[in-house]
């Protein structure tokens, strides 16, 4: 049947003529959408998106130059194009006449972009990394190996014996070097220096001097600390209790486990007992905490150099001081920072690596720390003049030593983005929704058992 | 006049071709429909490139496992998806989700296109109020409504609590009512466009015959409007029921799949396994039962839509 009507056919059809059936169906380039065009166009949307969510972010652009033109690729932090680095960058151009794109990203689109490329094998040609890829991507190949560069230049430019132990071994993969650590950072707490001594309170240094001073600290709009959304600064608590992730001795997750849920716990009634900081939230924006501190809303939180700039510049007049970690059963914070690696498929390895040994120069290093706060690997950066005397980094220089990884060998359980995501889960059903402590550990041990038998 | 010697014939029997066989075609409507194929084929190799190329690579690849993702699995990936307990939950929340966008795509739409169709002064700006967030990226739309529903930092609470009002915190105790509430008023202007050329197809000799019978406007609505937005009602159904199955922004943007696992819509899942996990193998499979979902749930409607279809 036509399932096509005009207005005059319908005003026939009043006047007495037979039936036809009436539709208002949607048309498409004037045509009546049939049925069966209708389930083609549903079925090619079906098929589209869960296919396009498999794309990439970020716009292509010709990789692998070997010299003599062509375009350098690399993937860069969107918050780490500092100017010394845009000087070797240029240096870099004019020596071996290519030029350099640094495509920035967040991390996690730049994780996204990565991926892509490596199953499509059109990689770039050097990967600002942030701190826990190099391992994993060893483990299935997708990185190369730098270790026939370093047997050749490792003595000229320091390395390993100029690089913190940690920095070396957490790119290091079956006694081969991946990566080269490029920045070295801990997370420390800073506090709001006027509230604090408005208050009487001397910066805390155990868990239950920084639970007084909070509670001492939050009245009103002001909240005594904020925890941020994101689930890694939760690994500085974590470790302060002795936990780790993962023990590659007994393949168990989490352990100690009465310890890591005290540690937990202790997170979660900060903000559901205690209520001396918000609820963090479910978002990509790991700036939150550090836009509480400088709109001064919260006397305290924990952080790193990443955020100063951020404070800086949001409060220039912002009074702060940065303390040592907190002591749980120990004095701990997490170890962070990012690598330079390089795909196993770069197209010119060489040029690659001549860019890494440009951009972890100690010259280099001291002239981005100088611009930015930022901490380097090099025991020798950590003795620079420009160093010693930055109030913003000194600190940190003093927290490096007791800094350390939570997820040492996660990666060679191949599984570490899932159990990634089952810890964040374990994180926001505790913090956000306020989950007793058994419940979410006993929901997070199922997980990771369904996860470690596929 | 016709005399029994010019007694019309019986016309001659027309034989029929029979069944399962197809009739022969003329010369032309063979040439014709060598243009047709030779017109339609850029569109065929696209879609053959870009739609069906992919899907049977995603076939593929759904019987693979591994970080290279170059271990054969068999159907291991399809039968791990349904024993594993954060699938299951992701494809509980995308229903919920898909569920309450299609009803509000359909009740918000309906009900705004008639008001619209009063001939009211100023509908036109309406209209184009309403239109304006559908034409806006779900990225920019996710991140404003970010900012606005923040509860410590959005807008929202500092106006509620500048009033004296209780402030909210939706984002982390409702977050799929969250993000079905953002979804519609990004969409709902347009499910409203496609209500009014409903609406517009309807003749008015219809009201007129019910008013003279004596129908309120509540029962022209019920008898006349409804029933005649049928197919309308379809296809809205139909593709909110697609969109909402494959709703990837609205977790990816406002919510990141929590609190926990609160918001974790499917295809917000898949992306985590394929490319936080690297578990491309077990990605695709999911992938695949999705779209076996959705075709099942767009033919389900369909039968259910032409049973109800109408005619006068």
């Amino acid at each position: 049947m036509n399932e096509r009507v005009s207005d005059e056919r319908v005003t026939n059809r009043m006047h007495g003529e037979r039936s036809t059936r009436m539709s208002a169906r949607p048309a498409i380039n004037g045509q009546w959408m049939t049925r069966r065009r209708m389930l083609g166009v549903a079925g090619g949307a079906a098929a589209a998106l869960p296919l396009a969510a498999c794309g990439s972010g970020a716009p292509e652009a010709e990789s692998g130059g070997g010299g003599g033109g062509g375009t350098f690729l690399a993937y860069w932090n969107n918050a780490h194009e500092y100017e010394a680095y845009k000087d070797v960058v240029a240096q870099f151009e004019k020596d071996h006449g290519v030029t350099v794109e640094l495509q920035k990203f967040q991390w996690e689109d730049l994780r996204t972009k990565l991926v892509s490329d490596f199953q499509s094998g059109n990689v770039p040609d050097v990967v600002e990394e942030p701190g826990s890829w190099v391992q994993e991507f060893a483990l299935s190949e997708d990185a190369l190996s730098l270790q026939k560069y370093i047997d050749k230049d490792g003595a000229k430019i320091g390395f390993p014996d100029d690089w913190l132990d940690v920095a070396v071994s957490d790119n290091t993969h079956e006694g081969q070097v991946y990566g080269i650590q490029m920045h070295y950072t801990c997370t420390l707490l800073f506090y709001n220096r006027k509230m604090l001594d408005e208050a009487g309170i001397e910066p805390p240094a155990t868990w239950d001097d920084f639970l007084a001073a909070a509670q001492e600290l939050s009245s009103g709009d002001v909240s005594g600390t904020v925890l941020n959304d994101n689930l890694s600064y939760s690994y500085p608590w974590m470790l302060q209790n002795g936990v780790h992730e993962y023990d590659a001795d007994s393949g168990e997750l989490l352990q100690p486990r009465a310890a890591a849920m005290e540690a937990m716990q202790f997170q979660r009634d900060l903000v559901h007992r205690h209520k001396v900081s918000p609820k963090p939230t479910t978002s990509l924006d790991v700036t939150r905490a550090a836009k509480f501190f400088a709109a001064e809303r919260t006397a305290m939180i924990l952080t790193g150099p990443w955020d100063i700039p951020i404070i800086k510049e949001s409060n220039p007049d912002l009074e702060y001081g940065i303390a040592p970690a907190l002591k749980g059963k120990r004095q701990a914070t997490v170890a962070g920072g990012t690598t330079l690696f390089v795909p196993a498929k770069a197209k010119s390895p060489d040029l690659s690596w001549d860019f890494i040994k440009r951009i972890t120069a100690l010259k280099t290093e001291t002239a981005a720390t100088e611009e930015s706060s930022m901490l380097m690997p090099r025991k020798s950066w950590a003795k620079e003049s420009a160093v010693q005397e930055n109030p913003d980094v000194k600190p940190f220089t003093e927290g490096l030593p007791y800094a350390e990884e939570f997820r040492t060998g996660i990666y060679t359980t191949g599984k570490a983005g899932e159990l990634e995501d089952i810890y964040k889960t374990l994180y926001e059903s505790m913090l956000i929704e306020g989950a007793d402590a058994e419940e979410a550990f006993a929901a997070y041990d199922d997980a990771a058992k369904n996860i470690l038998k596929g | 006049m016709a005399t029994s010697a010019e007694a019309p014939q019986r016309p001659e029997p027309v034989e029929l071709p029979k069944r399962g066989k197809r009739a022969k075609r003329s010369p032309i409507a063979r040439r014709q429909a060598r243009t047709a194929y030779v017109f339609l084929a850029p569109a065929l190799v696209f879609f053959a490139i870009f739609f069906y190329y992919p899907i049977a690579d995603i076939l593929n690849t759904s019987m693979l496992t591994g970080q290279r993702t170059d271990e054969f699995a068999g159907m291991d990936n399809y039968t791990n998806a349904f024993e594993d307990p954060q699938a299951r939950n992701a494809f509980k929340v995308t229903l919920q989700f898909a569920v309450a966008t299609t009803v509000g795509a359909i009740v918000l739409g309906m009900g705004l296109a008639v008001l619209i169709n009063q001939k009211l002064r100023g509908s036109l700006a309406f209209k184009l109020a309403l239109l304006v967030p559908y034409l806006t990226s779900i990225a920019v739309v996710g991140l404003m409504w970010r900012n606005i529903l923040d509860p410590e930092l959005g807008i929202l609470n500092r106006i509620l609590s500048d009033t004296g009002l209780p402030t909210q915190e939706w984002l982390n105790t409702h977050p799929v009512a969250t993000i079905v509430a953002v979804t519609l008023w990004m969409t709902t202007g347009y499910t409203m466009i496609l209500f009014l050329a409903g609406l517009q197809g309807i003749p008015d000799v219809y009201y007129e015959a019910a008013k003279v019978d004596g129908a309120n406007r509540w029962q022209q609505f019920r008898r006349i409007t409804v029933p005649l937005l049928t197919p309308t009602t379809l296809f809205v159904s139909v593709m909110a029921v697609i969109t909402g199955l494959q709703a990837f922004g609205q977790a990816y943007i406002i919510t990141r799949g929590g609190p926990g696992e609160a918001s974790d819509l499917f295809v917000f899942h898949i992306y985590e396994l394929a490319f936080r996990s690297r578990n491309f193998g077990y990605a695709s499979a999911l992938s695949v039962l999705l779209l076996l979902v959705i075709v099942a749930f767009t033919l389900v409607q369909l039968r259910i839509g032409r049973k109800r279809e109408v005619q006068y």
